[in-house]
Parts: structure tokens; sequence; C-alpha cells
């Protein structure tokens, strides 16, 4: 039966060709849909790499046109770090965690590059705040100060594209064009440190290759703002905020502060990442009620206009279950070669990379898809077909 | 075997000596609207002998088709009882009737009724898919054997539009016989031919009837091949007259 199945909707492939293509179609929005959603539920159960619970943002500025001095910005963090509820603070460059702001680039080890990479700039104190998850080695300290080249930690990512499987620690890499000759030996950056895979841009985002180069003791830059990271006592709450903020006025009047909670930041960037993939899976909603709804109506003028041959095949000993199934097993034939179309399209997106994404949730997607589309078909079909068992065949055979 | 080779020709059956593979007691059949009740067959009794070869005959209305669609069990009488082979199948389940109709049934139809998206030969397979235990080649052999004896052999990777009429009633023909049915139902099977094909589907007919014994009961207006038969049922506003 399946080959007379086969060979009756090969022989109607013109008559098909729509809804083989209306089946197409479905199949690559939902598979669209489905790997951005199956990518984004991978990022979101994947841990972040660090502990932003308790850690609240400090921004630190000191007004138009003026510049801090880098001793009365270390006087405010040692005034801050003494406020009872605060646990360490660590300063750090303005691309804190879930906020729109970035500093990437891309660097360079024996003419292998890096993907393109977030930097950040953190001191000493940095991960008794954030809690980066050391892999190997260890975090800045004081001995760093004797460094000839630029003490960083990288992530594991970014070990793996810059070393491979080999060793890291004690290497020295620079940006992918240095610009000077002889480098300068700030930015040549000597690995201290791996840890973890860390995303800092949302909840849903893939982890991105990252690198903090230390930020000197020493550093005589002066700085327009200041950023922050405070790590608090569990249940701190606007009191805290309060009184971080006087601290900061009581060192200098003319600087002004602001406090953030890095967990609220993060609900706000969620919200920010979510309305896109919501409009997307709304519009794909759309498409595909639609194309259910365009099947359902290609069905049933399908079997309107083959009663005859349903009368047909009654006489010949067809059952009325055996008719409504012969339908539904046509609808899956040719479900199978809209399906077969997509998939074949939707397989070059793992083998090609597309968007640097691993295979696996390309992989996932179009089985989703597929899945969706054979039971979106199956419950068009389902009616139609139960209408065609239900026809009585006397009266069908009269119709021609 | 080709038409014009009939040579061992079967003594006819005698209609009241020969076992009845068909009988219809007390028929009736009453299409019911809300407005209007219309009775298509009134108190029908008919017995139909293994190997016999009957034309109902009768003007348009009169219930011809309407008693071929009950003996065929494609529609229910709204009373009295259907026996085959002496078994009354009131009592059947759509599966029993759907195989009954399988084993034993062939149906030609004056608008042949082929499917135009299939071949010639899968046209003729058709009932031999609802057949259980039935392979594919076993299928295809039978059905080839069946288009042998239609004399249709050449055409069967041909579609139904690339046939002439006759040709087409023919392929019709030879589907009915794929199965190898006891009984074979032609409603108006000349009704959409010339005099010429007519005759020829006529021949092939009595042909099968003489030779194989196969029992035909043909749905005619032609007086003329109607006399060709055995036995001429006529029908006038759903009862028998004769």
């Amino acid at each position: 039966m399946l080959r007379h199945l086969f060979t009756l909707i090969w022989n109607r492939k013109q008559a098909n060709a729509l809804l083989i293509s209306e089946i197409f179609f479905s199949f690559v929005v939902l598979f669209g849909v489905g790997a951005v959603l199956i990518t984004a539920a991978r990022n979101f159960l994947a841990p972040h790499g660090f502990d932003y619970d308790q850690v609240w943002r400090l921004e630190v500025r000191a007004g138009q046109n003026r510049k801090m001095p880098r001793a009365e910005l270390d006087d405010v963090l040692r005034q801050v770090q003494a406020v009872p509820g605060v646990r360490m603070v660590a300063l750090t460059s303005g691309n804190v965690p879930f906020i729109f702001n970035t500093n990437n680039s891309v660097f360079e080890y024996q003419g292998k590059k890096s993907p393109v990479t977030n930097y950040y700039h953190a001191d000493d104190q940095y991960n008794q705040v954030m809690r980066l998850h050391l892999r190997e080695g260890r975090w800045f300290a004081p001995i760093d100060d004797g460094s000839h080249h630029r003490p960083v930690v990288i992530s594991q990512d970014l070990r793996e594209s810059l070393f491979g499987n080999g060793p890291a620690l004690g290497k020295i890499f620079t940006w992918e064009n240095p610009g000077k000759d002889p480098i300068n030996y700030q930015d040549q950056f000597l690995v201290t440190g791996v840890v973890d895979p860390v995303r800092m841009e949302s909840d849903f985002s893939a982890p991105i290759p990252s690198m903090w180069q230390r930020l000197l003791p020493y550093d005589t830059t002066h700085w327009e703002t200041a950023n922050v990271l405070v790590r608090v006592a569990p249940g701190s709450a606007g009191e805290l905020q309060e009184k971080i903020a006087r601290t900061v006025a009581g060192v200098t009047r003319q600087w002004t502060s602001q406090v953030r909670v890095i967990n609220d930041e993060r609900l706000h960037r969620r919200r920010y990442t979510l309305v896109p993939v919501v409009g997307l899976c709304i519009i794909g909603l759309f498409l595909i009620v639609n194309g259910a709804l365009g099947l359902f109506g290609v069905l049933w003028y399908n079997i309107s206009q083959r009663r005859a041959e349903i009368g047909l095949r009654r006489a010949m000993g067809a059952t009325g279950a055996g008719i409504g199934w012969q339908f539904l097993g046509e609808m899956m034939v040719v479900t199978t070669f809209g399906v077969l179309l997509g998939g074949m399209l939707a397989a070059q997106f793992p083998l090609l990379h597309a968007f640097n994404l691993p295979a696996q949730p390309y992989l996932m997607a179009i089985g989703a898809a597929a899945a969706a589309v054979y039971a979106i078909t199956a419950i068009c079909a389902w009616q139609p077909s139960r209408l065609a068992a239900a026809i009585q065949p006397a009266v069908a055979l009269r119709e021609e | 075997m080709s038409l014009a080779s009939v040579s061992q020709v079967r003594p006819l059956p005698d209609a009241a000596t020969a076992p009845a593979i068909l009988k219809l007691t007390d028929i009736e059949k009453i299409y019911q609207t809300k407005t209007i009740e219309t009775v298509a067959l009134n108190r029908v009794n008919l017995t139909i002998g293994k190997g016999e070869f009957v034309s109902i005959m009768g003007p348009s209305g009169c219930g011809k088709s309407t008693l071929l669609s009950i003996i065929g069990l494609l529609d229910e009488p709204t009373s009295g009882t259907v026996e085959i082979d002496g078994r009354p199948v009131a009592a059947y389940s759509d599966r029993e009737l759907a195989a009954l109709r399988n084993q034993k049934i062939g149906f030609v139809f004056q608008s042949y009724h082929l499917i135009n998206d299939l071949s010639v030969l899968d046209n003729v397979e058709l009932p031999l898919l609802y057949r259980s235990g039935v392979g594919g080649k076993e299928r295809q052999q039978r059905a080839l054997a069946a288009l042998d004896k239609v004399g249709l052999s050449a055409r069967t990777n041909h579609f139904p539009s690339q046939l002439s009429g006759g040709q087409r009633q023919r392929v019709a023909i030879a589907r009915a016989l794929a199965g190898g049915p006891e009984l074979i139902l032609a409603d108006e099977p000349t009704g959409n031919l010339d005099s010429v094909m007519g005759e020829e589907i006529m021949d092939l007919l009595l042909t099968l009837n003489r030779e194989d014994g196969v029992t035909i009961v043909m749905v005619t207006h032609d007086e003329h091949q109607a006399q060709k038969t055995e036995r001429v049922i006529r029908f006038f506003d759903g009862s028998q007259v004769s």
C-alpha cells in the first residue's frame, strides 16, 4: 500500500506541488524558529560562569570635563569596602555584565587568530566579587607588579582558540594588529589563569571568548567614570545602597554616584532579548496557523474532488476506516516530500557551521521541525480523512 | 485469451436449479428527507443462480442502479434481506462487507471509474491491494493475466487518458477480473460507447460468463444487448415487473 501511495503522489506531483511547497516553507519557518528557541534555551540552561547574586554596580562620575585621580578613587574604594554589609569591592571597566556596553577585539598567538573576544579590565579583587570559576593558574595578585607583560586571565574558549590543547599558562599573545614595533609591553598579554567560559551579555546569549587585563594598582590614569563591582551580604537592600552613595559623597562632594543591582540589570536585559524572540515566535505561529488552514482547505477540496475515487475504492474492498487511513497516509507521504526538501536546506546550516553555532542545536531543530510538521499535517488531515471515511460508496460512485 | 477465440461454451445454467449465488427477499429502499419520502425499490424478490448472466432493464429512475448497489453491498436496503451464497449479510461489519466485496464481487461502471493518475496496470491491481496475503509480484502477475484476457497486455504502462472509451472499459473489466470474483456487477457497461465498441464489450462479458462461469448482473438500457443474456428482469417505478 505504501508503494501505491508513493506512486499516486508521484503521479500527482504537479497537483501536489503547491501542497509540498507549503509544507516545505512551514518546515523552514519551524526550523528557523526552532533553531533560535533551542539555542536560546540551551544558553539559558548553561551556567553563566560567574556569580551575579549579591553583586551591585557602583558607578562613580567625576562630573562634566572632570577627571578623578586614582588616589582619590582608591580612597573611595577603601571607604566603600569599610561600609558594614559590603563584602568586597573591585574596580573594573565600563562593560560590566548585562549592560549594553561591550569592548571587544581580536587577538593573535603565533599567527593563530582568536574569534572576536570581549575584554575587561579587572583589579586584583575582581574575582572575589565575581567568583569566576578558575580552571588553571591564578587570579591577579601583587606578585604581578613586577611583570614585564600585561597579566591577563582568559576564558577556556579563548584558550582553545589560541592555544588548542597545548598549555596556556605563561604564554604571551598580542592584539591582532599591535601596530608598534617593538610592541609595547602593555600590549603583550601574559596568561596567568584560565577560567570557565562566561556569559555576561544576557541570560540567552552564548558564551563569548573573554579576557581580563589586570588594572595596575599604580596606574595614574585619570578617569571620568569608574565602575566598581560590590559584593554585599545576602539580604542587603536599598538602605545599603544609600549608605554607599553617601560614602562616595563623603569622600568628594564633586563626584556623583549611582548604585544598581546586577541581578536587576540581568532581568532588564532579558526583557530586551526576549522581545525579538517572542516576536519571531508570534510571526512563526501566525505563519504556521495560516499554513495549517491552507492545508486543511486543500485537503477538504481534495476529498471533495475525489469522491468518485473513494466510492470506487470502497467497491474494490476498502473499508471506511481504510479510506481514512489512506488519505492520512497520502498526506504523510506528501509531508515527507516537503520535509525532505526542507531537511536538505536545513542540513546546510550545521554543515556550514552557520552563525558559528554548533551542529547540535540545528540537528535538534531539524528533528523538532519535522515532528511539528508531521503533527500539524496529521491534525489538519484528520477531519478531512474522517469525512472521506464516512462517504457512502453508492452515493460517491454516482457523482462523477 | 482473445475475444475471437471463444471455443468452449459452457452449457447455460438453469436458473431454477443452479445454486443461488445471490438471493434478495422483500427488498425495500426508501430515501427519506425531511419533506419527501421516495420509494426506490418496492418489495423486490430476486434469486440469481451461479453462472447466470442476467440483465436488468427499465426506464431511468426505476431503481436499477440502487438495486445494483444493494447487490454489490455498497448500500443497505431499508428492509428485506440480502443473501450471498446462502448467508444473510445484514449482520456483517463494515470490514466483513469490504472483504466480501473484494473477494466475491467485481464492478464495471458506465463511466469506467478508472483512476487517471495510475497506469493501466496499477488500476487493475487495485482490488488486490485490499486483499491480505497477496504480495506485489503476485498482484502484478494477476493484473497482467487479467489484462491479457481483455486483450490489453500491450497497454499496461499507459494512463487512462491515453486510451479510447472501449479500451478504458476493458481495463475496468480487467480490474473486475483481477480479483477472481464469482459475481460481476456491470452498471450500463456499454452506455458510454458506440455500437461497435459496445458489441466488443458485450462479447467480452459473454465470453467471461460462458468460458469462466462468472455470474454477471448487468444493468442496461439496450434491449438488443439484454436479449443476449439468459434472463431479463424489468423494473418500473421501483418494482419488478417481469
